[in-house]
């Protein structure tokens, strides 16, 4: 399991090679990348900022990195999240699975990112023309991680 | 002395002031603490009210507000959080 919190814009295409090179023990690589959008609900969106909380935020994010490769046999998970001044355009998450079959790596990115949107120690904050403001996850997000709960029942 | 920390939207209605502080003989508890901060600084203390916030001891995370506290902790005001 690899969790990095980058103080740096990254690149994702090499951190996801970097990731799969030499495992001969996986049939399936799946990788997500979020990206920092230049316009929100209409607004626009000149820079985002997101705070976290160092060494419990790696911890967290690594917490729940374990339980998803228990949770879906992956050999190996990657999650490298963006920290600080951000802007449009720029990758802010990405996270990587690799598993014997396809299914489970398809999964684990789907809830290991659901998981990220309510229960990673992170705070975006979003400024434009008309101001800044704090980023509180959609109820849609809370939706989606009580269904991942409730599937792993 | 205490060390406090105050993320996301907690952060911006800190004053640098708090970000260490000599406890109050009155705090006891995580809850005390809370409470004190509430009325050294109204607004962040309705802010904290009016958002479920989440805390952290000592990087490990408090359920229990009768959590006492005690010289050379850390602990940390939590907001709902937003990564991904």
């Amino acid at each position: 399991m690899a969790v990095r919190i980058a103080l740096e814009p990254f690149d994702p295409q090499a951190e996801t090679a970097r990731f799969a090179a030499g495992r001969d023990d996986a049939g399936a690589l799946v990788s997500f990348v979020g990206l920092c959008r230049a316009a929100t609900g209409g607004a626009a969106v000149e820079e985002l900022r997101i705070d976290h909380y160092p060494g419990f935020t790696e911890k967290e994010i690594a917490r729940l990195t374990e339980e998803t490769a228990r949770r879906f046999d992956c050999p190996d998970l990657l999650v490298v999240h963006r920290v600080g001044r951000i802007e449009p355009g720029e990758a802010i998450v990405l996270v990587a699975a690799l598993s014997v079959h396809r299914a489970n790596a398809f999964e684990a990115v789907k809830v290991l990112m659901d998981y990220l949107k309510t229960d990673a120690p992170l705070w975006k904050k979003e400024s434009g023309p008309d101001g800044a403001r704090w980023i509180e996850p959609r109820a849609e997000d809370h939706t989606r991680r009580r269904q991942a709960e409730k599937d792993m029942a | 002395m205490v060390r406090l920390v105050f993320l996301g939207k907690f952060g911006d209605l800190a004053p640098p002031s708090l970000a260490q502080v000599a406890l109050p003989r009155e705090v006891k508890t995580l809850a005390d603490l809370k409470s004190w901060i509430g009325r050294a600084e109204p607004g962040l203390g309705r802010a904290m009210e009016n958002t479920p916030a989440r805390l952290v001891l000592n990087q490990c995370v408090a359920l229990d507000l009768s959590h006492a506290v005690s010289d050379g902790d850390e602990v940390a005001f939590l907001p709902p959080m937003s990564g991904g």
